[in-house]
């Protein structure tokens, strides 16, 4: 008897369909469920919390797929999200206007309002993805510490240029009659940020986003595009040899974390309590999504996500500490980097660190098995 | 054993496979290699040996266009490969091993042997998202391949586990499977035989015969330990500071004053 007869499993195609849907439905269940039952448990606060970790759970987990499957340093992830939110925020403020007279929300649970805003997180996923692409571009010459300084060289100079924009113009009428060069400006409100943008984000399309970006993260690092972009991590020279196209595959990496920062970006500039502005392209923000793929481990998923977790709720939970709570806050780093120098779950995925038998379920092989 | 040993162009044994003249490189004033000529028929198993540094991994880098060659042409079944990237190269039907080994530690033997036979299809990033029945398809058949080859290699047991974790023989031979699994027409082998025990090189000896006939794949290697090349090369290029010294049947290179000179002056004392 072949390996082929034992491994390749008769399965018709239906329920390879039903394999492939189930998560994806799945995740958009857990998002409803999340948007209906959450907020009436927990209050406004923590669901606030919630909706901002999602956010950096997008961000980490994309920022994983360059940083931590491809292994390219990329410190200006934060300048892909602030030309998605730019670009989503524009494109539903100024539709808003021009179609129903006012920025204001329109429409509710997926009313018209709110399908306008998943198109323009979608056209802002698109913007920056085209970036993602020019930066990466030099990724191709450059390695380490060089493609690094670009990468943050890329988050200041778009930082300085939105700070050169005009400011925004919040009347239809005004719009309707401004000469072209009011556009030329580029009104997105220059150093004070882009305020008036709908709020539109909510707990479900955080969370119905976040289980396609991390669905396809996966998915993407299960297949041949996975296997790839990790023997480009793993050894350059030899995947070359191997008949990788390595170039093709680290500007992939960018361009597909670029589009999904991009959507998270989308996702920010429309929460309520949020106005994005230039500051956010900066290298802090950069530098926060960086510290959460650092400490998930490299290219760990469920590791990114616990780690986008634990960091976007440790300053709440420090809030008692008051001004200590920076000091605390970078000490934990320090000590879990000492302990963990791997990061919190090294190359491995959360279930791999599952007892034997919980993966033996009846229903279930292997998730390795299962990836096929 | 079915896509695995699909039989490349039957019956032309002694076919020019590889062509190379005058192929050549300089690094500033050093000239790594000069004028390297090689003609390697469908099937053959040739040795390239000589002193340390004088430039047999040069040669294979030149080959697999790691470096560019600056003078020279070079060409497989006919198709010029000059200026071509190294993964057009291995496209092209050329796989090589590496010195030190390379293979991607943190990747479970299967994905090492899966990775390169990967190297024919075009996978869309849409239907590896949806996880369409194409792509499943696709990664059966490719998952399928690569237990093949872990079997014939008996391998298959540890498939699942990280290619680090492997005893250092074990990485030599996934090396050498993964270079198969982007079923190559041309092998070349940097010094398969290096840290391995007398037993393991013998047994390595019989499987690189093997590995010849069985993937009629044309070999070129590159060994210090003699009697390993004597026996087993057909014929063998040598090279010392960049220029090809003898080339010939393992007997002519044993005889020649060059050789012994330059190489292979303790073997001569000890015979």
């Amino acid at each position: 008897m072949s390996a082929s007869d034992v491994f390749i499993e008769p399965t018709s195609r239906g329920v390879n369909i039903l394999k492939s849907a189930t998560p994806i439905l799945v995740g958009i269940a857990l998002a409803v469920a999340i948007q209906f039952l959450l907020p009436s448990t927990v209050g406004p606060y923590y669901s606030r919390l919630v909706i901002d970790a999602g956010i950096a759970m997008i961000l980490a987990v994309s920022l994983n797929i360059v940083n931590g499957m491809t292994g390219q340093f990329s410190i200006g992830h934060a300048g892909f999200m602030t030309i998605g939110a730019y670009t989503a925020g524009s494109i539903t403020f100024y539709s808003s206007l021009l179609i129903w007279g006012t920025a204001a929300k329109h429409g509710s649970f997926l009313g018209s309002g709110e399908w306008m805003f998943v198109i323009a997180c979608l056209c802002g996923g698109i913007t920056a993805s085209i970036a993602g692409f020019v930066v990466g571009l030099p990724s191709l010459r450059l390695r380490g510490d060089y493609l690094a300084i670009v990468t943050l060289g890329f988050g200041e100079i778009l930082r300085v240029v939105l700070q050169q924009t005009g400011k925004v113009v919040d009347n239809a009428e005004t719009i309707r009659n401004a000469p072209l060069t009011t556009f030329a400006t580029v009104p997105v409100g220059g150093a004070i940020g882009f305020d008036g943008i709908p709020k539109y984000t909510t707990l479900f399309w955080v969370y119905a986003f976040l289980a396609i970006t991390v669905i396809f993260a996966y998915r993407l690092k299960r297949s041949s595009f996975g296997r790839a972009m990790l023997s480009v991590r793993e050894d350059e020279i030899a995947a070359q040899a191997m008949g990788i196209n390595t170039s093709r595959q680290k500007l992939l990496a960018f361009i597909t974390a670029a589009f999904f920062a991009g959507v998270g970006g989308g996702l920010l500039a429309h929460e309520s309590g949020v106005i994005i502005s230039p500051k956010d392209a900066g290298f802090q923000r950069s530098f926060d999504y960086v510290i959460m793929t650092v400490l998930g481990g490299r290219g760990s998923i469920t590791g990114v996500m616990l780690a986008a977790i634990l960091l976007s709720a440790l300053p709440e939970v420090l809030r008692d500490f008051e001004r200590y709570r920076i000091i605390i806050y970078a000490a934990l780093l320090i000590f879990m980097m000492l302990s963990r120098p791997q990061g919190l779950f090294g190359i491995h995925e959360i279930w791999d660190f599952f007892p034997k038998s919980w993966k033996t379920l009846p229903w279930k092989k292997s998730p390795r098995e299962e990836a096929q | 054993m079915n896509q695995v040993l699909e039989h490349r162009s039957a019956g032309a044994a002694q076919q020019t496979l590889l062509e190379v003249k005058d192929l050549g490189i300089s690094f500033g004033g050093l000239k790594a290699v000069q004028n390297f000529n090689l003609t390697l028929p469908s099937a053959g198993l040739y040795g390239l040996i000589g002193p340390n540094g004088a430039g047999k991994t040069t040669v294979f880098n030149l080959l697999t266009g790691i470096y560019q060659p600056q003078t020279g042409s070079l060409s497989l079944s006919g198709k010029n490969l000059l200026g071509c990237k190294p993964h057009e190269v291995t496209a092209a039907g050329i796989a090589r091993t590496f010195q030190n080994i390379r293979l991607f530690p943190n990747l479970s033997i299967l994905d090492n042997v899966r990775l390169a036979g990967q190297i024919r299809i075009r996978p869309k990033l849409l239907s590896t998202f949806l996880r369409t029945n194409g792509y499943r398809e696709q990664e059966a058949a490719l998952k399928a391949q690569a237990m093949d080859l872990l079997e014939i290699f008996d391998l298959q047991d540890r498939a699942e586990d990280l290619a680090q974790n492997l005893s250092y023989g074990h990485q030599r031979r996934l090396e050498i499977i993964r270079a198969l699994a982007t079923k190559p027409s041309v092998l070349l082998l940097d010094e398969p035989a290096a840290g391995l025990n007398p037993q393991e090189k013998l047994a390595l000896a019989q499987s690189i015969r093997q590995i010849r006939d069985r993937f009629e794949v044309a070999i070129l290697l590159i060994e210090h330990d003699m009697q390993l090349v004597m026996d087993i090369c057909e014929r063998i290029v040598v090279l010392d500071h960049g220029v090809t010294i003898c080339e010939g049947t393992p007997q002519t290179v044993q005889n020649d004053e060059k050789v012994i000179a330059a190489y292979l002056g303790a073997i001569a004392d000890d015979a």
